[in-house]
């Protein structure tokens, strides 16, 4: 006799919203850590003197760099609002269907509203701080 | 280390068989099914069946026993109560696990109703996994009051009705196996992790006012794998067709084991 195939899991498994925050937490969470290296880089030039500081700024002008600056701001916010749902959890409250479903939305409404008006004040080449 | 692909062996084949439906059929709708025949030694198919729905009762089960009746009778797959309380029909319907006997047909959306075993278990035949290990987990949590004081010599040990309520929700569990099959830590840890329902269960004994191992019972489960593989991904709850919450449970008992340190 063959041996038992696995159940397909996966890919038959249809992709709730349970599943895809928890996931982006995890990414989320690993694209933070990830981004801390920069943090050190940006200390290391701190200390490096001015003309490291000088090429590190510049390198972090490029245009791609700070498309990924974004999209690390983005990651931040959402495991910033995520991280607090599961924070709301442990202390016991929100597990019924309907006030998980709603704090997912809330947690990705504060993306969408919080992740416009940052990005904007940080990137927008016209406006903002820089 | 999770293995997100499915092993050679489990991937399904091309080889899947269309049965077309009988002329004059009125309200056909195609039925695809995950077959796995242990003695053709092949790998696991996906076959389609064209049913008319004018002569076919409302549930995916009323859909299964017409096939198995009058069009395949190869085709396997566990049931008994028909009525969404022996947990034998479990399985995964257009994506999601639930009880095949009370899930209706025009609940599913798109135009194929896709039908699978329940997902990342080993399968035995069809639509029917083996649920050994997933038994041994139920077993492994003790699922039986333990008293150290004598019994009352007049009666039964009694309890408020309040107290009563709270083991009310988690009796309810009729161990389907659809909350943890739903899983993805269960998935990928289904060694080590206990998984939704035997968690259930350790929690219905766990806050059974007359249970006296509440202790020993949360000491068993203060392990990185088997309580705390648990992410509240909440597929679990999603999945329950008891409408039971293995989520809120397992916070529960997070809550109290963390509460017994200070
Ligand atoms: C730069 C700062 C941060 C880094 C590098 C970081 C990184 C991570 C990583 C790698 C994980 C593990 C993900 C997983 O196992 O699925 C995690 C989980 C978690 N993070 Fe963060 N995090 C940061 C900030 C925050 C903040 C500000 C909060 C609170 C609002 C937070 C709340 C959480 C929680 C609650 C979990 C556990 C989720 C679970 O139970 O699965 N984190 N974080
Ligand atoms: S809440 Fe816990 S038990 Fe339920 S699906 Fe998520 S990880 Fe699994
Ligand atoms: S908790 Fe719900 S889904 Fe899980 S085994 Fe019990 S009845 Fe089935
Ligand atoms: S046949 Fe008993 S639960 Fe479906």
């Amino acid at each position: 006799m063959a041996p038992r195939p696995l159940s397909p899991h996966l890919s038959v498994y249809r992709f709730a919203y349970t599943m895809a925050l928890s996931i982006l937490h995890r990414i989320t969470g690993v694209a933070l850590a990830s981004g801390l290296l920069v943090l050190v880089a940006w200390l290391l030039a701190l200390g490096g003197g001015p003309q490291a500081y000088a090429a590190f700024t510049g390198f972090m002008g490029h245009g791609l760099i700070q498309v990924i600056l974004g999209a690390w701001l983005l990651a931040f916010l959402y495991h910033l609002a995520n991280g607090i749902r599961h924070l709301f959890w442990d202390t016991g409250r929100g597990f019924a269907k309907t006030a998980a479903r709603r704090s997912a939305r809330m947690v990705i409404a504060f993306v969408v509203v919080a992740g416009a008006l940052l990005v904007y004040v940080f990137f927008w080449p016209a406006g903002g701080v820089q | 280390m999770a293995e997100f692909q499915l092993p050679p062996g489990s991937r399904i084949s091309n080889d899947g068989k269309t049965f077309k439906a009988p002329e004059g059929a009125k309200k056909v709708r195609r039925f695809q099914i995950y077959r796995f025949d242990p003695d053709s030694g092949q790998n696991p198919r996906v076959d389609t069946y064209e049913i008319d729905m004018a002569t076919c009762g409302p549930m995916v089960l009323d859909a299964l026993i017409k096939i198995k009746n009058e069009i395949d009778p190869t085709l396997s797959f566990r049931r008994s109560c028909r009525e969404g309380i022996c947990g034998s029909c479990a399985m995964n319907i257009d994506g999601s696990n639930t009880l095949a006997c009370i899930k209706s047909c025009a609940d599913v959306k798109g135009a194929d109703v896709r039908i699978y075993p329940l997902p990342h278990m080993p399968v035995i035949k069809d639509l029917i996994p083996d649920l050994t290990q997933f038994y041994a987990q139920y077993a492994a949590v003790k699922p039986w009051l333990t008293t150290r004081s004598p019994a009352p010599p007049d009666g039964e040990r009694l309890q408020s009705k309040e107290d009563q309520e709270k083991i009310d929700g988690p009796s309810a569990c009729i161990l389907c196996a659809c909350c943890s099959t739903s899983c993805p830590s269960y998935w990928w840890n289904s060694d080590r992790y206990l998984g939704p329902a035997a968690l259930l269960a350790a929690y219905r004994w766990i806050v059974d006012s007359r249970d006296d191992s509440t202790g020993e019972r949360l000491d068993a489960l203060e392990d990185p794998f088997r309580l705390y593989r648990c992410h509240t991904i909440m597929n679990c709850t999603e999945a329950c067709p008891k409408d039971l919450n293995p989520a809120r449970a397992i916070g529960e008992i997070k809550r109290m084991i963390a509460g017994r340190r200070h």
